[in-house]
């Protein structure tokens, strides 16, 4: 059957059915989302490994709780900024990932609610089984927002091979080497163009371990001007900066954004790497024999960064029922079942001190991240932040990375930094101040 | 902005210049009119329009995204005042575009004007220069990543095979800017060249066979003929060049990641960063309404300017 159609008939149906599809595609698109009663969280995850591990935390949720398990799973570069989209438009999970640096900055900013009523009211529930630095992570301003799953020390990598073919003995497994000891090993151990010392990232996140082991810090204990220019956070920038700019002993900087100490380390030609337990699970694909010790000491001993992850829970839960089941979901989280799959697989050392066991080696050595942070061997030290550290973060990033390049002296680049930081630091007390004032 | 960019399409015959043209709307045709305009007019409203008015309202605000917004005045507005990173982010822009735009202009041109000297397979020529235009800038930016790296890097092995011993570009104070330009020059040619090569093979013969009657060189051929007959094209191009470089972002924040120090900090990553890194949503919108200005006064001078220079073929 043939129908005849005018040209303005066909174009004002194809309109109209243009609308249509729209239409439709937006009321599809408005009923999308997790199923009532879904247990939902949300998480960074940048690889398959990294999925396959929060897959399975999603399978141990469902076990426990008997309900779905709906994760919103995200690059970690994209997640900061889809998490403060879905927590102002009132779309995020009842349950979301922080980094520990930026606790601080949600929880003044009244993004995500205070859990000390909710762990009171559970007698099932208790904080001791967190390490803690774990504990003082995930807390802000005496209350406790976020519960850790995560956290770890920065100690130093070094290539056993390497090393044995230089004929130098290998380090110390428990004692820290003093700075000065390091420094003349990274130097033994350069063959500029071949070979190299050490490698480390050229920004505040690694700089931090070396000022908090001279006794610096980057903020004053109040939190009321930068400490940056104090001699002993001098000191320690002055040593990493000369470790790249006069003595020479790391790989060049080709890129300050995609400069990457563990694809330094992993070239086989870099004695030490400065990093986390997080990269265990990437330095097992070395192709060579590695290890891990504590973090060389300065002045005022080893006690370099320690830095963790937790979950928390979104402001916007409503009480009752999504704040029951918030509450549920984020203790079958950070339970001792779930942290266990996640330290099988390697991922990093747990926050809770049941679930310890399950991050095995190797490296030979990794029970020393443990044993640093309950504090029988070496130390650590919790990474102090700000509620604008990304503020603090990005002024830092401007300037400090120029003196990895010898571009600028320390001096120069901590004075010029100095009086913006004195800003930044003000303002974050002014944000704590309201943030205090709207609690009370 | 209501000033037409193409009026050599849209401007009446001469035949109907004479007489004054009347409105034939009826209701059905009306209809259907505004049923093919509603869907970008939906849009435009929506996710132009409506962004726009906000930022306005939000500027007068101290919002943090997530707690209720407090009145602020134009406090957002002269916080702009002493504010270095800002002028930076802002003179770093205007750099990257005054010297990007020209430079793509003339490498789409001379592009262009190659590929109409009679090339035999110019769909294939145009459709692989075309190629760097078609590809998503972050992942152009991670190769020229590695094109720039100090020592292996391919443009200063290039460089190395005549004696030159190149910068290490995205880490020097003075050629971190170079390098994001000759970047996106590369990228963004291929836009204006087939703009161009439309235009020419639009002007139509005969002016150029009269000139070669008059024994006109090549060159003033180009000068009094070819330039004047693509103006058009090239003020479009020019407009759009302008508006995006000073929207320039991605390849900053990937190369550079606006270093070192602040020396490739774009105005639009300043942005960015001020209203989703450092959740001070109120001074980001005064800074893009500032970028708003600056856009419209320059776009706005460019169409005041081209009544004189554009020449429309009717």
């Amino acid at each position: 059957m043939s129908v005849l159609m005018s040209r303005r008939g066909f174009l004002g149906m194809t309109g109209f059915a243009g609308l249509g599809i729209a239409a439709a595609g937006t009321v599809a698109g408005c009923s999308s989302g997790p199923p009532p009663g879904a247990a939902t969280w949300s998480m960074w995850s940048s690889s398959a490994a990294e999925k396959k591990v929060w897959d399975d935390f999603g399978k141990y949720v469902e076990q426990q709780l008997k309900v779905e398990s709906v994760a919103s799973l995200t690059p970690s570069t994209g997640y900061p900024t889809k998490l403060d989209l879905q927590l102002v438009s009132g779309t995020a999970s009842l349950v979301t990932a922080l980094n520990g640096t930026l606790i601080p900055t949600y929880a003044a900013r009244g993004a995500h609610r205070p859990l000390d009523d909710l762990i009171d009211a559970d007698p099932d529930f208790s904080l001791d089984d967190f390490y803690d630095t774990s504990r003082r992570i995930g807390s802000f301003n005496g209350k406790t927002y976020a519960i850790g799953f995560d956290v770890a020390p920065t100690v130093m990598y070094y290539n056993k091979d390497l090393l044995n073919k230089q004929g130098i003995p290998l380090p110390s497994r428990t004692e820290p080497m003093s700075w000065a000891t390091f420094r003349d090993l990274c130097k033994q151990l350069t063959k500029p163009g071949q070979q190299y010392g050490f490698t480390c990232a050229p920004a505040i996140d690694d700089l931090v371990s070396w000022i908090y082991c001279a006794g610096g810090n980057v903020m004053s204990d109040d939190a009321s001007r930068s400490t940056l220019g104090d001699p002993e956070a001098m000191e320690a920038l002055q040593y990493v900066i000369d470790l790249f700019v006069k003595d020479q002993v790391t790989p060049p900087i080709k890129n300050l954004v995609t400069e990457s100490s563990l694809s330094n380390f992993m070239q086989g030609n870099v004695a030490f790497m400065q990093n986390g337990p997080w990269q265990v699970v990437n330095a097992r694909k070395a192709k060579f024999d590695w290890d891990i010790i504590p973090f060389p000491a300065g002045a005022a001993g080893s006690k370099p960064r320690v830095s963790g992850s937790s979950f928390a829970i979104p402001s916007g839960v409503r009480e009752g029922a999504e704040l029951d089941l918030a509450w549920k979901l984020m203790k079958t989280l950070t339970s001792t079942g779930a942290l266990d799959i996640y330290a099988k697989a390697g991922r990093n050392n747990p926050a809770r001190l049941s679930a310890g066991s399950a991050f095995q080696p190797p490296p030979d050595n990794l029970g020393i991240v443990q044993e640093i942070l309950a504090g029988k061997l070496a130390g650590g030290h919790a990474f102090d932040v700000t509620t604008n550290w990304n503020q603090v973060k990005q002024l830092l990033g401007q300037d400090l990375p120029r003196t990895f390049l010898g571009q600028v002296s320390v001096p120069d680049a901590i004075n010029g930094l100095t009086p913006r930081l004195d800003i930044l630091m003000r303002q974050h007390l002014d944000t704590v101040r309201q943030a205090t004032a709207r609690k009370g | 902005m209501a000033v037409d960019t193409a009026p050599a399409v849209t401007t009446p015959a001469p035949s109907r210049q004479t007489s004054k043209p009347t409105p034939r709307w009826r209701g059905r045709e009306a209809l259907t009119a505004w049923l093919f305009i509603l869907p970008s007019l939906i849009g435009f409203l929506i996710f132009t329009a409506g962004p726009v008015v906000a930022a306005g309202v939000i500027s007068l605000l101290n919002w943090n995204l997530f707690s209720a917004p407090t009145w602020a005045g134009l406090h957002n507005f002269a916080r702009l005042g002493p504010d270095p990173t800002f002028w930076s982010a802002l003179g770093n822009t205007a750099y990257f575009t005054l010297v990007s735009v020209p430079l793509t202009i003339i490498v789409s041109l001379a592009l262009a004007l190659l590929l109409n000297q009679g090339v035999r397979r110019v769909a294939v020529f145009r459709s692989l220069l075309l190629l760097p235009y078609a590809t998503i800038t972050v992942a152009v930016a991670f190769v020229w990543i590695w094109l720039y790296i100090p020592h292996d890097g391919l443009v200063n092995a290039v460089l190395g095979w005549f004696g030159i011993s190149g910068p290490a570009w995205l880490i020097s104070d003075n050629w971190a800017m170079p390098a994001l330009i000759l970047m996106s020059v590369w990228k963004s040619f291929g836009f204006g060249m087939v703009v161009f090569l439309a235009g020419l093979q639009a002007i139509p013969q005969q002016l150029y066979e009269a000139g070669r009657v008059d024994g006109t060189s090549p060159w003033n051929s180009f000068r009094h003929i070819t330039l004047p007959m693509l103006s058009p094209a090239l003020f479009f191009v020019i407009v759009t060049s302008m508006i995006g470089s000073f929207q320039v972002f991605d390849q900053a924040l990937i190369m550079t990641n606006g270093g070192p120090g602040t020396r490739t900090t774009t105005l639009v990553m300043y942005i960015y960063r001020t209203g989703f890194e450092n959740y001070d949503q109120g001074y980001a919108a005064a800074q893009s309404l500032v970028l708003f200005a600056f856009i419209v006064v320059i776009t706005a001078g460019q169409f005041l300017f081209q009544r004189r220079l554009v020449h429309y073929d009717n």
